[in-house]
């Protein structure tokens, strides 16, 4: 992975100026009959923005983007497109939307072009300037090369950017993306990444980027929403986010084994907030105030435990997650 | 738009060879084997299969009736019940009536007959050249007027040997013997009960008309039967083709994409139902051509078979919009292959496909109520030479079929998102 992770943000547009929020929820909860699968939620999507949507499998994401891309409704709270409920009126939002969808929506037994072709049609574009147009898309994505081949002989990753590229044939003034890089290679996956930092500084196209990879948001976005479980966890900008643990330390131990007293004492100690044991390591979230190395030192000595490292990591989102709902975002 | 839709149908279909081997080759190979398997017992000279049977008579069958006949006498029976049975006898010679029907009209372009003595059979069990060896007991035709007479044991029963790789040929005589049977079971009915055993003579000629030609016009070649039978069979798969079609494109999303791009759901309605009724035209005509150019099925009347076309391909649009709402609705595939499974099959055998159910019986009365059996009912008749006037209640049926199931499909499709 080549993330810069200490990119500048000057990609960040206008958008707390830029004319208001271009798309709200508000306080959007959506039932199913076993589950609810989105509770309470709300957000907004300001204009040349970036906005992560994270959360491990089954938060709510793809449900979230259903909603509002108006394909389901709410089973209650309102989506709001330039403060217009899309609700009743879905039309004009659904002009300036491009989704990417979760699942490679495409047609296998098509070439690339082909599938353009009729994708672009039912945006009601034709002849040359349709043709342009798949030109350019087919160039950014860079399949060029294999347009005239059949969608199943690709790759996981070159389907993946095609099925980027479909979104994009009508000029879409924002796009939502729905984990548009599971499953694919590195290289195809910088590509993704690459392109939607592309499109957001060149052309300042809006971006909903959904994952549950933190480097990539952590890479790509401005401002973050956390999901768990239909519930909105946390939510702002990266430093933001990584402000919720500034007066928390997260504490790496590693040993070759742990006993049961030593886990009992460490977690017995007032300060430590979070526990997380595996194998050889166990994470510990502590209060930043005291200095609890002695004291982690004292109990492994007291119940025989050869601690091999002790140290302080970097605050990550994926920290924020683990202090947030005491369990890691992806197993 | 919707051209748009359709123009990508059919390009999906093309570039799907096993797809478009089922619908168009499958047809015309059951029209090639049901043609002529079962060709030979509905038109005689259809087939250019022609085979050797040998027959051996272990006893002559003119003694076993007389010896049949001095038993009458000596049962003890009323005499008026004696003589009534001594008339039906005399038109009552099994081994006798089964070779002239070998020899008939209609068998004889395609049977070699050689009737053969007992003292040879071992030889010609031997000779690769008689494709069928049946061979009559002896007192087979005792047993046989016993037991169809007077209900004595025991049944009797001809031995049919046939070659191996000529299992058609013995597959046709087998057939011949069960027909005539039935046919002497009515016979030998209607003269225990007094009716004139001349019948038994007029019901063998019903039996064969029932099948090859079925009014006084045109009789209906085994080959145009079958391409009717197929044709209307087949096409119906079509439906479930273009359903499965439409349930993948709301499977992966692309159906979403569509919403997305503000294309009306009526809109992709109305592309599934023109997709299936063009599909399902050309379909049924590109068999039909295969049928008029390899096998001779000619239409006397092609306007009156377009329409009927049409108005079938109007029904299987009906069917895959229907089977695609429902399938949609219920965010499952079981309806498409449930019809494809079973009611394709039950429909195509109520409908008379797979062999031809009696002018005005139950089941052929039945099988009109199938959108296939009322199309080849209607096709049936034109073959025949009749006019498309008098296969109106046919079109009718069709066209309320059709509408039925669009109108089904259009309240059933669900109105928000993909599936609920
Ligand atoms: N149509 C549906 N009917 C019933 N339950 C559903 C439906 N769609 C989603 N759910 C449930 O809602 C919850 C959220 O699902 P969703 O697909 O939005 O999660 P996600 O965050 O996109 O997960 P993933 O990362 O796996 O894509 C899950 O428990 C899921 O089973
Ligand atoms: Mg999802």
């Amino acid at each position: 992975m080549t993330l810069d992770s200490s990119h500048p943000l000057d990609a960040r547009l206008n958008w707390s100026h830029g004319g208001g929020n271009m798309i709200e929820l508000i306080d959007i909860t959506k039932k199913y009959k076993q589950t609810e699968a989105v509770k309470n939620f709300s957000m907004y999507i300001g204009r040349g923005e970036i906005v992560g949507l994270l959360g491990p499998n089954g938060a709510g994401k793809s449900t979230v983007i259903s909603i509002l891309s108006s394909l389901i409704e709410p089973t209650s709270g309102d989506v709001k497109f330039l403060n217009e409920s899309i609700i009743k009126n879905p039309q004009p939002l659904r002009k300036i939307i491009g989704i990417v969808p979760q699942e490679i929506a495409l047609y296998e037994d098509l070439s690339a072009e082909e599938n353009m072709k009729f994708f672009g049609r039912i945006y009601h574009l034709k002849g040359a300037v349709l043709q342009k147009k798949i030109d350019e898309v087919l160039q950014q994505i860079g399949l060029m090369d294999r347009k005239k081949d059949l969608v199943k002989t690709f790759s996981g990753g070159m389907k993946r950017r095609l099925n980027i590229g479909v979104a994009m044939l009508h000029d879409p003034e924002i796009l939502v993306m729905d984990e548009p890089t599971v499953g694919i290679d590195p290289q195809s996956r910088n590509y993704i990444l690459q392109t939607v930092k592309r499109l957001n500084e060149e052309r300042g196209m809006t971006v909903l980027y959904t994952s549950h990879y933190m480097e990539e948001v952590e890479y790509l976005c401005d401002r973050i929403y956390i999901m768990d479980q239909g519930n909105l966890i946390a939510s702002g900008s990266k430093e933001e986010i990584k402000q919720i643990l500034a007066s928390e330390n997260t504490i790496l131990l590693k040993a070759d084994y742990w006993n049961d007293e030593f886990l009992e004492k460490l977690q017995g100690i007032p300060q430590v907030q979070q526990m997380q044991v595996d194998e050889k390591e166990v994470t510990l979230v502590v209060s930043k105030e005291i200095n609890i190395f002695s004291e982690v030192a004292h109990l492994a000595d007291e119940t025989n435990i050869q601690l091999r490292s002790v140290h302080i990591k970097q605050v990550t989102l994926e920290d924020v997650f683990l202090h947030l709902t005491g369990r890691a975002l992806r197993d | 738009m919707i051209l748009n839709m359709i123009k990508k149908q059919a390009l999906l279909l093309f570039r799907n060879p096993m797809e478009l081997l089922l619908l168009l080759g499958l047809p015309v190979i059951l029209i090639t084997i049901l043609g002529n398997a079962l060709g030979s017992l509905m038109d005689g000279g259809e087939l250019d299969l022609t085979f050797k049977i040998a027959v051996v008579k272990h006893e002559a069958e003119a003694e076993q009736v007389e010896r049949f006949k001095a038993g009458l006498e000596e049962s003890g029976l009323p005499s008026s019940a004696i003589n009534e049975l001594l008339v039906t006898v005399e038109n009552l010679q099994p081994v006798e009536t089964f070779l002239e029907v070998l020899q008939s009209e209609e068998l004889k372009d395609m049977i070699m007959l050689e009737t053969v003595e007992p003292n040879r059979l071992d030889e010609i069990k031997n000779d690769e050249s008689f494709a069928v060896i049946v061979e009559f007991p002896e007192s087979f035709s005792y047993d046989f007027l016993s037991s169809m007479l007077l209900d004595e044991e025991p049944t009797p029963k001809a031995l049919i040997h046939y070659k191996r790789g000529s299992e058609i040929a013995g597959n046709v005589v087998e057939q011949i013997l069960t027909m005539y049977q039935e046919e002497f079971t009515v016979g030998a009915f209607l003269g225990k009960n007094g009716i004139d055993p001349e019948q038994l003579h007029q019901a063998s000629t019903h039996f064969k008309q029932d099948v090859s030609s079925i009014s006084p016009y045109h009789p209906v070649t085994a080959k145009a039967y079958y391409t009717i039978g197929m044709v209307v069979m087949n096409v119906l798969f079509l439906a479930a083709t273009m359903a499965n079609y439409a349930f993948q494109e709301r499977n992966i999303h692309i159906f979403d994409r569509m919403i997305l791009a503000n294309i009306s759901r009526w809109t992709y309605f109305v592309s599934v139902l023109l997709s299936g009724l063009l599909f399902a035209l050309l379909q049924s005509l590109f068999v039909f051509a295969f049928a008029y150019f390899f096998f001779g099925v000619k239409w006397p009347d092609f306007a009156a078979f377009f329409v009927i076309t049409v108005f079938f391909a109007l029904a299987v649009g009906g069917i895959s919009v229907l089977l695609t709402a429902i399938s949609f609705k219920n965010g499952n595939e079981q309806i498409t292959g449930f019809f494809s499974g079973i009611v394709v099959t039950i429909f195509a055998f109520l409908g008379g496909s797979f062999f031809p159910v009696g002018e005005g019986s139950f089941l052929q009365k039945l099988g009109n109520f199938t959108p296939n059996g009322a199309a080849m009912s209607a096709y049936l008749s034109i073959m025949r030479g009749e006019a498309i006037t008098a296969n109106l209640d046919h079109l009718v049926f069709i066209a309320c079929f059709a509408f039925g199931a669009i109108l089904i499909g259009a309240i059933t499709f669900p109105k928000r998102g993909a599936s609920s």
